[in-house]
């Protein structure tokens, strides 16, 4: 039992001490530095609370944190239904399900930069010359350039990268569902979309939970997305708290400053995740 | 159990520390410099450079190091403390940055600072700052921010170069009237709306104006309305897609023909002759005044050299940037790079630049003004939005807030 154990020690220790070395260190050293002055090198002081302060006092920041949750509600809204219907379509009895599955499963083995590059080629030259030849007005523009509508094409294009990986999540919960429980329904007479609602939906609940979750703190997070699209332009329109903290921190000297960002924007994700867990597993117990 | 862990771990460190050491000198006793450079453009010059200085040299090596988005990697390698024996870099923030750090080794008094035009010299001392003493940084070559223009297209409709504020306007009223496109902007990305920017601050904002903005006897509100609206009036001449196109797009289609005159440092001219080599292109500078005496060239240090303190090989250093401010090195990175040196006497050559040569020739020179603007404000994403909004209220209000707040945050 004793040399058991002893095993089972040598196995995590390994990955707790890497897992402390290259993620809660440099950490604890972010808290750290947003007390002082530092930007990156050279000479700093403790400056105490005044990152915090001035942080809530930036409005390029109330910016960053409003096109952030615009981007990230609508994205995980959005992200849930269309994964959703898509699994529900692959979990069918459809031909080719298998290389369906793949097919639709690509989009995530793909880098979100490759995506991101090839989204804004549409945005820049295919969409505006399609709705040219069309005769669209209204889509000849490139959003992208249009402070109002730009964080419109990275929503479609985060949804599109998104949907993949959320589909499998949502395809293994269906696998759970027996499918006697459809045949009883079907002989009680419940038609397609009474079955959805009341047998399919409230048995991969579970799944939604971990999806919505998991998406929202994905999207909150977003930063390759708008690098490959925008670079958080046009303005600011669609910077993202993660683009401000590494373009603040790294190309405007402000270390100090933006790990204060830093630590009040991952407990702002903390505390929402938690707060989400909460709502939507009680949701789960009741039915 | 125990004894297949140990080797694993110690091999995973000991690969850590020797990425850590890669710097160090060698063991036959040369010594090997680190060259850190924020350009991708003249890698194939400074590499032609090396060898031959190498081969001047026994015992010292160069390694070139010009990665992309070099200077956001040199800040991150600052923070890991993982530093370059020379930087070369532009005159920009991140020099007076480094100084401001002490970072940089003090190259006042040296020898190879004597050849060089004092404008260059003064705006090295304007960025560094009151409060330090010194030059620590090796001006070497010089770019130019101007207009460039489409040669054919500006005869064909009989127009000479512009050399006050209302030719220009005329001439681009000339143009529209004609069916051209006036202006090929490309303000999909925000910095390319610096360089019309920077020609009309450059010329009308007042003297010293980031020194006495920070400390609060000018701002923006109050001096730049007439440079906000002038860039109003110059977009009233761009073209329908202005907002959806992006650098690399502009240089193909000014270089396809599509527009007069393109808004661009010097550093776009190879760029579009990369698409199309019978382009036939001239430059100028921007005529933002209607008192020709006044439209001076906006022109700043596009590459200087200069030592980080922490080196352990200063001397070697030292060598290596005084061989380059040597004439045959500087005249031969002028012609490829096509950049202008910034030794007394040298003019350039290049027959694209015949336009401002006169400016250089005068000494007619001002420095970009954004260069002063503190780093991290994003001054070009305001003015692209501006551009689009058109609000001249709103947006200076808001460059002078973010200047302010900037200051809060070291």
């Amino acid at each position: 039992m004793k040399t058991k154990q002893r095993a089972f020690m040598l196995m995590t220790i390994p990955a707790v001490v890497l897992f402390f070395l290259f993620h809660t260190f440099p950490l604890l050293q972010g808290v750290f530095y947003s007390f002082t002055n530092w930007r990156g090198y050279g000479d700093w002081e403790f400056v105490g609370f005044s990152n915090y302060l001035n942080v809530f006092k930036d409005m390029r920041a109330w910016s960053a944190y409003g096109f952030t949750f615009q981007f990230a509600i609508v994205s995980t809204i959005l992200v849930n239904i269309f994964s959703l219907i898509v699994a529900i379509g692959l979990n069918a009895n459809v031909k080719f399900q298998k290389t369906l599955r793949a097919i639709y499963f690509m989009p995530n083995i793909l880098s979100i930069l490759i995506v991101g590059f090839i989204f804004q080629f549409i945005f820049t030259l295919f969409l505006p010359q399609l709705a040219g030849l069309i005769g669209i007005d209204a889509l000849s523009e490139n959003i992208l350039g249009n402070p109002d509508y730009a964080w419109i094409g990275v929503v479609i294009m985060a949804v599109w990268q998104a949907v993949a990986f959320n589909t499998i999540l949502y395809l293994a919960g269906l696998q759970t569902v027996p499918g006697d429980v459809y045949e009883a329904a079907a002989i009680d007479g419940a038609n397609p979309w009474k079955r959805f609602w009341k047998i399919t939906f409230p048995m991969i609940a579970p799944f939604f939970t971990i999806n919505m979750v998991l998406a929202l703190k994905t999207f909150l997070m977003v930063f390759d997305h708008i690098i490959a699209l925008t670079g958080g332009g046009p303005g600011y329109a669609t910077e993202s708290i993660s683009v401000l903290i590494y373009s603040g921190g790294f190309e405007g000297g402000q270390f100090g400053y933006q790990s204060a960002n830093a630590v009040i924007y991952f407990i702002v994700i903390v505390a929402l995740s938690v707060f989400q867990l909460r709502v939507l597993q009680k949701r789960e117990v009741q039915q | 159990m125990k004894v297949s862990f140990t080797p694993i771990i110690i091999g995973a460190a000991s690969l850590l520390f020797l990425s850590a050491c890669g710097n160090e000198a060698a063991e036959d006793g040369t010594v090997e410099l680190e060259l850190f450079s924020n350009k991708t453009e003249n890698i194939a010059t400074y590499e032609k450079l090396i060898e031959k200085f190498e081969e001047e040299h026994e015992g010292i090596r160069i390694n070139l190091y010009a990665p992309p988005d070099a200077e956001t990697l040199l800040r991150t390698r600052l923070v890991k403390d993982d530093m370059p024996d020379i930087v070369t870099i532009a005159g920009s923030a991140l020099y007076g940055e480094l100084t401001d750090a002490g970072m940089l080794v003090d190259y006042d008094g040296s020898p190879m600072l004597e050849n060089i035009q004092p404008a260059y010299l003064d705006m090295l001392k304007e960025l560094e700052g009151e409060e330090s003493e010194g030059i620590h940084g090796v001006p070497f070559a010089a770019n130019a921010n101007t207009v460039i223009y489409n040669k054919e297209k500006l005869d064909e409709l009989g127009l000479n170069v512009p050399t006050t504020w209302d030719e220009f306007i005329n001439a681009l009223q000339t143009a529209e009237d004609a069916g051209e496109i006036p202006i090929y902007f490309t303000l999909q990305d925000a910095w390319t709306a610096m360089p019309a920017w920077n020609s009309v601050a450059g010329v009308l904002q007042p003297d010293q104006f980031a020194e006495r903005k920070t400390n609060g006897e000018l701002s923006f509100e109050e001096t730049h309305v007439e440079m906000a609206e002038k860039m109003k009036e110059l977009l009233e001449y761009g073209h329908d897609r202005m907002y959806g196109i992006g650098y690399n797009d502009g240089n193909r289609e000014f270089a396809q023909g599509n527009g007069v005159f393109y808004f661009q440092g010097n550093w776009a001219v190879p760029e579009i002759l990369t698409t199309n080599p019978d382009a036939d292109l001239g430059v100028f500078a921007m005529p933002v005044s209607n008192n020709p005496e006044e439209n001076k060239l906006v022109s700043g240090v596009d590459v200087l050299f200069a030592t980080m303190k922490d080196t352990q090989h200063p001397e070697e250093a030292e060598e290596f940037i005084s061989f380059m401010l040597e004439e045959a090195q500087s005249e031969q990175y002028m012609s490829e790079q096509a950049a202008f040196s910034v030794l007394e006497g040298v003019l350039s050559d290049d027959p694209y630049m015949e336009g401002i040569r006169p400016k250089f020739e005068n000494g007619e020179i001002t420095s970009f003004p954004d260069h002063f603007y503190p780093p991290g404000m994003g001054a070009e994403n305001m003015i692209q939005e501006f551009l689009y909004r058109g609000d001249v209220q709103a947006f200076l209000e808001r460059m002078d807030r973010e200047w302010d707040q900037i200051q809060l945050r070291f």
